[in-house]
């Protein structure tokens, strides 16, 4: 049931884990599709190439062995077979799921994980008693060799791992040979299928079979047991210790060394890691037997290994941090279920037992995690060993010292490197430290994809060393160094900087930067650098630690002190006083172990037996305690003046007054910065007013030219009058003419009509003669008058002269037309008087 | 010309008010804050961040290996916004080591604990210490009772964890990630304290 749950569930979640059943941030999840075919890809070719390889360098080198190891492996076999039968009657359901999941690595881990935890999980703490037995059975389940062609390469990185040893003088250093037990794991043609779930059961069923007979061998034989089927593999590997003591260097032994690294370089195959990782780590040099077990009885058991209140109480705290943190390791994992987590609880506390200067530090857990998905527990705690003993030793213990180290030395790289990236952030305020940090004390786990992770741990684990730590970081820089430079603020830089290492999916392109672009930086270099910068670190964690354990035992000596100047007091307050102050001191445990130290180191218990009384003995207690805080509380209120000093220094410091400085020239900066957006802003104002006027300006212009136009036509209206006048004049003027000419004619026909009337006086009638020019002199007179009026008015006396001629020759000239008829006569008087009455003000135009 | 000069004086007067709520002056009115969250493993100090940033609760969260980075910015009701540039650091005691990396130039400082567990609460009261010790002088310290939602668990008093903040100078708000109670608010009410930039000069210089 339990496996088919699993599997159904793997593959619900499918869109939103990976291959290797981690989680995936949403926003990765399309990229992560793009990535997956590449990663299969790569996958392929590592495959074969590694396959070559290791056929290659088995051949090469163990053709005599392996003929002697393959007789002596029938019999394994054949119970391995048996074995493997047996566990497929017995868990059909399990069979089924292995085989859907054929070429899936993540089902293999499942499964490993899930045969491990099941032999173990029936070794609850609380069947202590059943204890000794569960633990042989477990043993069966949780440990397991690597494949035999694995083993040249082991054989290479055991030496690593010896030297090591040789060099630190490890008390725990076992001299004992465990490569006997490798030849029979049979699993050259497993390897060969490429089937990985074939691979584990043979493993682990070849283990069980070595492992039993290992049980045999040591109830018969004890600690010492040889198998015979490994002499010619111990006896190079013995030349080999030989060499590495002898100052040989290990190279000329293994010639495909450097092919060996290309090929890491390109990534260990999936269903090859978890058994590459151990043989790079050198599992089979670092494993002693049984040692795992007796440190998981050890943890079960909590009276047996109690050594002080000291150790206990930071187990405490270990085992509390641990049981915090199981759920909160890669939540949600498929494989990391009850018994899974119940795998990397024991894993975690055997550590801790294991090497209590570190214990228990937050991120073991993944590391812990990551590495019983591909391995065993036993193999997996091993592992976990030479990670953090060898390859980042003192970079998790309490003060945390070489990780901090690590971090002034990346700085250090990264300002060499990349000056102008480190320009940017130091303008924003951004120190590289915040950055990298993390990245260095996951070992990028969490940090960027899983593929990429992993493969950085194939060189890092194949290394031995730190130093693909300090590449992958400085190839990250590299790759999105680029892009921080553009950002303008602090919180945007890390934002994007987060987000871009975490969609580092080109695990290869990481990789290859990381080992081809960063050659410089080697073992050696990184060395100098720390030693360098080390000092620096411990000068901080030791104030750290003064003024801890200062405050620590302030209040206890103070309490102390005031006792012993008190002479009242009575004895029975005084030990219920020693006793509350032991009470304390088992409170603070530093306190503990600073007065176990000082009572040890004052060799009080010599004195102590010399007094015979208890009465005495209080006595003498009482006083050399007080004593002995007398001096502490002395060196204490020294410390603390020097601190006060110190602070002083600190205050006179004129970096602070640098810094403020700065500060006020920022704030001035800023001030100007207003200052200018005001300007700007009152010129916008002015520039506004401006375009009103001009506005204005342009409407004005408008009605000027409209007014323009108006005179235009005026003037033209004006044109148009004057040419009516000046016609009206023309016509008057002729009229006058036309007056003058009737004038004269009329005069001309007076004069006839005179004349005829002088001729006729005698004869005619004068009533009809009378008649006639009565009735014209009117109409003469007007004309005169007229002519008086016009003359009147002239006030020039050219108009008079002009004027004045015409009467004249009105009445002096006579002209033929005066003999016309009067009805002309008649009618040029009227056309007179028309002209008459338009004359009057056309007269200024004359 | 009389009536030309006197034109752009009223203009600019009047004109030099609103610019600077447009956000013209980005000191004044949008700040950027550099926060760091302390306290002790396990207190949720990563979901009160993830509450706050992105909105979400995820009751089984990674442990925080060193320290992780978040931002988030909050419109205040004056108008101003506030930009936390959020440093969430992890819990475990050692890693207390590293802190100083992180708090140093924060302006403010949040320290959490879980209201069900006294221990947290003095590791919180230990962060304070070390704060008023070591951290920037002005800093704005908030103090965080978290896990509210488990009052049923609840072994620090409401009064206990008040007291000790008012002791301190220090402002106090019990919140819950989980129901994401008071979390937005703990936010706004740390934008509030924020000593801010002096608007000032801008208008005296205007003035003649």
């Amino acid at each position: 049931m339990m496996p088919e749950e699993r599997f159904n569930v793997r593959h619900a979640h499918k869109p939103r884990r990976d291959a290797y059943g981690f989680a995936l941030r949403p926003q990765y999840v399309q990229t992560y599709q793009e990535y997956a075919h590449i990663y299969k890809e790569e996958e392929d070719e590592r495959s074969d190439k590694w396959k070559n390889f290791l056929e290659h360098i088995e051949k090469s080198s163990q053709s005599c062995s392996l003929e002697k190891a393959h007789t002596e492996e029938l019999p394994a076999e054949a119970t391995e077979q048996k074995a493997y039968r047996e566990e497929l009657q017995a868990e059909p359901t399990e069979q089924k799921a292995e085989i859907v999941s054929e070429s899936d690595e993540e089902g293999n881990d499942k499964s490993s994980l899930k045969s491990i935890s099941e032999g173990s999980s029936e070794r609850d703490p609380k069947k202590e008693a059943q204890l000794p037995k569960e633990t042989g059975k477990s043993k069966v389940q949780t440990w397991s060799f690597i494949r035999s062609s694995l083993s040249s390469i082991e054989n290479m990185m055991s030496i690593r791992v010896r030297k090591q040893k040789n060099m630190k003088d490890e008390h725990i250093v076992v001299d004992k040979d465990h490569l006997p037990s490798i030849e029979e794991v049979p699993s050259q043609d497993a390897f060969e299928d490429g089937q990985e779930e074939d691979i584990y059961l043979d493993a682990s069923s070849g283990a069980t079979s070595v492992s039993n007979r290992e049980s045999d061998g040591l109830k018969a034989s004890g600690e010492d047991e040889v198998v015979d089927g490994g002499v010619c593999n111990s006896v190079q590997a013995d030349q080999t210790k030989e060499d590495v003591a002898n100052g040989i260097h290990p190279e000329p032994l293994f010639p495909w060394n450097q092919e060996l690294e290309s090929l890491v370089h390109g990534g260990v195959p999936r269903d090859l890691r978890g058994e590459v990782w151990q043989a790079f780590v050198g599992v089979k040099a670092r494993r002693v037997e049984k040692y795992y077990y007796d440190l998981l009885a050890e943890e079960t058991d909590p009276g047996e290994s109690m050594d002080n209140d000291n150790s206990c109480g930071a187990f405490r705290k270990w085992r509390k941090q641990i049981e915090k943190d199981i759920p909160r390791t890669f939540p949600g994992h498929p494989a990391l279920d009850e018994n899974g987590r119940n795998s990397l609880r024991r894993l975690l506390l055997a550590y801790a037992r294991h090497n209590p200067s570190v214990g228990y530090c937050q991120a073991m857990n993944f590391f812990a995690g990551l590495l019983l998905l591909l391995m065993p527990e036993e193999n997996a705690f091993w592992t976990l060993v030479g990670i953090m003993d060898d390859y980042f030793d003192g970079y998790y213990t309490e003060e945390m010292i070489e990780s901090q180290v690590d971090q002034l030395v990346f700085e250090e790289l990264v300002r060499e490197k990349f000056p102008k990236l480190v320009n940017h952030l130091d303008y924003l305020g951004v120190q590289v430290g915040w950055i990298i940090g993390p990245w260095f004390l996951s070992i990028f786990v969490n940090m960027i994809p899983w593929e990429s992770v992993i493969r950085v741990w194939d060189v890092l684990l194949f290394e031995g060393n730190r130093v693909m730590l300090f590449r992958t970081a400085l190839a990250l820089l590299e790759l999105y160094g680029p892009a921080i430079v553009t950002t303008k603020d602090a919180g945007d830089a890390i934002v994007l900087f987060q987000s871009l290492v975490g969609s580092t999916f080109d695990s290869s392109q990481l990789v290859l930067t990381a080992c081809m672009g960063f050659l410089a930086i080697t073992e050696t270099r990184l060395k100098e650098l720390r030693d360098k910068h080390r000092p620096t670190v411990l000068e901080v964690v030791e104030e750290r630690a003064r003024a801890k354990k200062w405050k620590d035992s302030k209040g206890l000596s103070a309490k102390l002190y005031s006792f012993k100047h008190d002479p009242t007091i009575t004895e029975e307050k005084s030990t219920t006083e020693e006793e509350s102050a032991n009470g304390d001191v088992s409170q603070s445990k530093s306190d503990s172990c600073n007065l176990d130290e000082m009572l040890k180191g004052l060799s009080l218990s010599s004195e102590l037996d010399s007094l015979s009384d208890p009465q005495d003995q209080v006595d003498w207690l009482k006083v050399e305690l007080c004593r002995v805080l007398e001096e502490k509380r002395s060196s204490v209120l020294r410390s603390e003046e020097l601190e006060t000093a110190l602070m002083e220094i600190v205050r006179h410091d004129n970096r602070r007054e640098l810094s403020a400085k700065v500060e006020q020239l920022e704030h001035e900066v800023a001030e100007l910065h207003q200052a200018l957006e005001d300007k700007t802003e009152q010129e916008a104002a002015m520039l506004k007013v401006l375009m009103l006027v001009e506005q204005e300006q342009k409407v004005t212009e408008e009605a000027r030219i409209s007014a323009e136009q108006e005179a235009i036509t005026q003037k033209h209206a004006l044109y148009v009058l004057q040419e009516k006048y000046d016609k009206a004049m023309s016509s008057l003027t002729e009229m006058e003419k036309r007056v003058k000419v009737a004038e004269s004619m009329l005069e001309a026909t007076l004069q006839y009509e005179s004349g005829q009337a002088k001729a006729l006086s005698p004869r005619s009638l004068p009533g009809s003669t009378q008649g006639n020019p009565t009735r014209k002199i009117p109409l003469l007179s007007f004309g005169l008058g007229w002519r008086d009026r016009m003359k009147r008015s002239n006030d020039s006396k050219s108009t008079n002269e002009q004027s004045d001629p015409p009467i004249p020759q009105e009445e002096t000239t006579p002209t033929p037309q005066e003999k016309t008829s009067p009805t002309p006569q008649e009618k040029t008087g009227e056309e007179v008087q028309e002209h008459v009455e338009g004359g009057s003000d056309t007269q200024v135009f004359d | 010309m009389g009536c030309s000069s006197s034109l752009p004086d009223r203009g600019s007067g009047r004109l030099v008010g609103p610019n600077v709520e447009n956000g013209g002056a980005a000191d004044a009115k949008n700040l950027r804050v550099k926060l760091v969250l302390l306290g002790d493993s396990g207190v949720g100090k990563s979901c009160i961040v993830l509450r706050f940033v992105r909105g979400q609760f995820d009751p089984t969260s990674k442990v925080t290996v060193g320290a992780s980075f978040l931002s988030q910015t909050i419109a205040l009701q004056d108008s101003t916004t506030v930009k936390f540039e959020i440093w969430d650091t992890a819990g475990q005691e050692r890693y207390a080591a590293l802190a100083p990396l992180y708090y140093r130039g924060a302006a403010v400082a949040v320290i959490v604990y879980d209201i069900t567990s006294p221990e947290s609460f003095n590791k919180a009261q230990y962060w304070v210490k070390e704060l008023q010790k070591h951290g920037t002088p002005d800093i704005v310290l908030a103090l965080v009772g978290n896990k509210a939602d488990l009052h049923e668990k609840r072994e620090v008093s409401v009064q206990d964890g008040m007291g000790y903040a008012e002791k301190n100078g220090m402002f106090f708000i019990e919140t819950s990630a989980k129901t994401a109670d008071n979390i937005n608010l703990l936010f706004e009410e740390i934008a509030k304290r924020l000593p801010r930039p002096a608007l000032s000069s801008s208008s005296s210089i205007q003035n003649p």
